[in-house]
């Protein structure tokens, strides 16, 4: 098919206005009459807490404390409503929002907030997700840990690892990763002429905020407009609600602009991070070099709440094998809540945690049959019309071997340069 | 003691929200009065340039110049839904809806022409540069800006929607096709670890992509090298240091990511394979970019010095743990 514009690398339609600082960002916007706001945040994992605001209330510029009592709906949350809009009872993670102070100034607000009182009823938390999945662990929500286990099922593993000449045995883990995007969350909200709630922020799906305000304030949804001004990177961590509702809020019983600007410090406390997860792995290949069956349990740490973590889990159990044909697979995938700070979605999603297992998984195997590294991926990649672990048969769209192949074409001078670099530095520290 | 070694990592990756969850993707297409056309959809920019491809899926269905769209996508009340810019899944899905809201949209155009050109069907007539013509005599033909002036009262629009196929899963065995398209890679590093002080540094790599169709090629090449560098981060620097559900390191001062001093100038392999379902062949490629990466780098270290790191981020600290550990092992 000839085409025109696919194909091309056509600047950027957007690039004009960012390079030269054009685009706006809800920082970058002021209203007049505009109120500001902050977010107080707990301070303890995991403690009950009850709060007095009347003093706070008093102080100079402060307009209104907003808490969980100003909330018709108090919960929210992507796959389960288990976040509140505020912590009224208990908070779950330092970083909790227990309320939203607005103020005529920011200095305002800051003080408003120096003066609310919180008493913290401190409580045991659990930091391990492996030990929040004992059943004598302090529970985050509810009567356990456990929020979603994937099993994948495929083929029989006992009877594979007999036939396996080499089995490759171990357990790798890895940690929780910040989103770090360029523009740290901020936003602005106001009533239209007709009293439509406007809530002016960056986030990665509009429609959602809008629909999560209107059920948080009951109100209908097409009394909320979300107006999504430029982003300034995301990667997973603007899923999820952050200052959204609380802006709703307050405008809509205000009735003025309210703006809210988080730092660096604040953003990294505001959002998700990528899940940390243990993964107990065990590969068996025969002696070609085949792989015959592949055993796992994964544990990822969904911190506080829930957010992805269902689907986080569920996509490292789909991706745990690799890209590779593997007729025995039993894998047992878990979401925990501990009181770390919740994790949610992040590039790779679930994808890319499983990989730094499953692929020192294969240079163990290679090692151990004495073959190279991309010759056991040779001969056990997908290709159009491999099934995987799933079941799922791969009917086009598979270019695995072409991807395999151009990183192997260079391989050769990849080791030159390998032992030319040895030999030099070795010279060297003569 | 410096010492280079040479890993490779593979990765497969599914798109959408999968598990047979409803993947609904929106779009809207609207003539507007100076004979531009306005597409509303509800794709988030969030920087991988999605207003970009997208204009350009717009732009080649509706064989006009990119430059005559409108891409409106800023405001709930105005676009519809098209799902969330997550999941790889805005270049396949919304892409999809833009592609059919686009054919709609023409056929439309093709209809409202049909009856001021007074001919008896749209049968051979095409679209081209704002105009709408029958191919067989040109002279046949109306401007879009001169319909929009026609149809004032009775705007040309069309709607486009699109949704995945994915199958849930069966919750005792797991077994189902949960996501679709895949998309797949391939990463090859050379590192440098210096055995004294436990630092990484990367000297080469190649990494291949598959993408269906690369919609914008600079734009992929974007992809790619912001992925390496994302993987990069997350194996070797970043560590928030949570003690007890804290933050430690909650600031840049602290909470270290690569800068351009880490970067290296990855040799980026478009592989191009055009997936039949997807929008002129073209797979999402934002979060797979970022998987090859890291396992390719550990797999390097272990090439280099024969220690296996288990644990990440792959600190100084961490692996100079690891090579006394080794060692220790070793004699016994």
């Amino acid at each position: 098919m000839k085409l025109n514009t696919v194909g091309k690398s056509i600047i950027r339609v957007d690039s004009y206005s960012k390079v030269t600082g054009k685009a706006l960002y809800p920082q970058d916007i002021y209203l007049e009459n505009m109120l500001y706001a902050k977010t107080l945040r707990s301070e303890l994992a995991h403690a009950y807490i009850d709060i007095d605001t009347s003093e706070a209330e008093k102080i100079e510029g402060v307009v209104k404390i907003f808490t969980h009592k100003d909330v018709h709906y108090n919960q929210h949350g992507v796959v389960l409503k288990d976040h509140n809009v505020f912590c009224g009872e208990k908070v779950r993670r330092i970083g909790d929002p227990i309320a939203f102070v607005v103020g005529e100034s920011e200095e305002a607000c800051i003080n408003g907030m120096k003066a609310i009182k919180v008493n913290y009823n401190e409580i045991e938390g659990v930091f391990d997700p492996i030990e929040a999945m004992k059943e004598d662990s302090p529970k985050v929500h509810g009567d356990s840990n456990i929020i979603f286990h994937y099993k994948l099922r495929k083929g029989d593993v006992e009877q594979a690892f007999k036939k396996c000449a080499v089995i490759a045995e171990n357990t790798y883990s890895t940690h929780m990763q910040e989103h770090v995007f360029l523009q740290p969350e901020a936003g602005l909200s106001y009533v239209d002429e007709d009293g439509t709630i406007v809530v002016v922020v960056a986030t990665q799906y509009p429609h959602y905020d809008r629909e999560e305000i209107a059920k948080t304030l009951n109100i209908e949804e097409d009394k909320v407009r979300i107006i999504n001004t430029n982003i300034g990177g995301a990667f997973g961590a603007r899923e999820d609600i952050t200052m959204q509702i609380h802006l709703a809020l307050a405008s809509k019983t205000l009735n003025r602009p309210v703006k809210v600007i988080f730092d660096r410090e604040e953003s990294f406390l505001a959002h998700s991070k990528r899940h940390p997860m243990v993964m107990k792995y065990k590969t068996g290949a025969d002696k070609d070099g085949y792989i015959l069956a592949m055993e796992a349990e994964i544990i990822g740490d969904s911190g506080s709440y829930c957010s992805w973590a269902i689907n986080v889990l569920r996509k490292a159990g789909v991706h745990s094998t690799g890209p590779y044909i593997i007729p025995n697979v039993k894998v047992d995938s878990y979401a925990v809540y501990t009181n770390n700070p919740f994790t949610g979605a992040m590039r790779g999603f679930g994808a890319t945690q499983v990989p730094n297992a499953a692929e020192q998984q294969m240079d163990i195997l290679a090692e151990k049959l004495g073959i190279s590294p991309l010759e056991i991926r040779q001969k056990n990649i997908f290709r159009q019309g491999s099934t995987t672990a799933t079941g799922q048969v791969l009917l086009e769209g598979v270019p695995l071997d072409r991807c395999l192949d151009e990183i192997t074409n260079q391989y050769d001078a990849f080791l030159e340069l390998k032992e030319f670099g040895n030999i030099e530095v070795e010279e060297e520290s003569i | 003691m410096k010492k280079r070694g040479v890993g490779v990592g593979l990765s497969f990756y599914g798109t959408g929200y999968g598990n047979g969850f409803p993947d609904v993707s929106n779009a809207e297409v609207q003539l507007m009065e100076d004979g531009k056309i306005a597409v509303f959809v509800g794709a988030t920019e969030v920087g991988q340039g999605a207003k970009t491809a997208m204009t350009q899926i717009g732009a080649e269905t509706l064989n006009i110049d990119y430059k005559d769209i409108i891409f409106i996508h800023e405001d709930t009340s105005l676009m519809p839904d098209s799902g969330t810019a997550a999941a790889t899944r805005q270049t396949y899905n919304t892409g999809n809806a833009i592609k059919i809201a686009c054919e709609n949209f023409n056929e439309k155009i093709k209809e409202a022409a049909q009856k001021v050109l007074e001919l008896n069907s749209t049968a051979g007539m095409m679209v081209k540069d704002g105009e709408a013509f029958l191919a067989m005599f040109p002279q046949k033909k109306i401007s879009y800006k001169e319909l929009s002036n026609i149809y004032k009262d009775d705007i040309i629009k069309a709607k486009g929607s699109f949704t995945a196929q994915t199958v849930k899963m069966d919750e005792e065995t797991g077994q189902g096709a949960p996501y679709w398209p895949y998309t797949f890679n391939a990463c090859m590093v050379l590192v440098e670890v210096d055995t004294n002080t436990g630092r990484v540094e990367l000297l080469k790599s190649v990494f291949a992509q598959d993408v269906g169709k690369a919609v914008n090629p600079n734009l992929v090449e974007g992809q790619m090298d912001g992925g390496f560098a994302m993987s990069l981060g997350y194996t070797l620097f970043e560590d928030l240091n949570l003690d007890k559900g804290k933050m430690k390191n909650n600031r840049f001062s602290k909470y270290l990511i690569p800068t351009a001093m880490d970067m290296i100038d990855v040799e980026n392999i478009i592989i191009e394979d055009p997936e039949s379902t997807a929008p002129y062949g073209a797979k999402g490629i934002g979060e797979p970019t970022t998987i090859p990466v890291g396992p390719a780098i550990l797999n390097a270290i272990y090439d280099a010095i024969g220690v296996r790191v288990t644990h990440l981020p792959v600190t100084p600290e961490r692996l100079m743990k690891a090579i006394r550990e080794s060692e220790k092992s070793e004699v016994i």
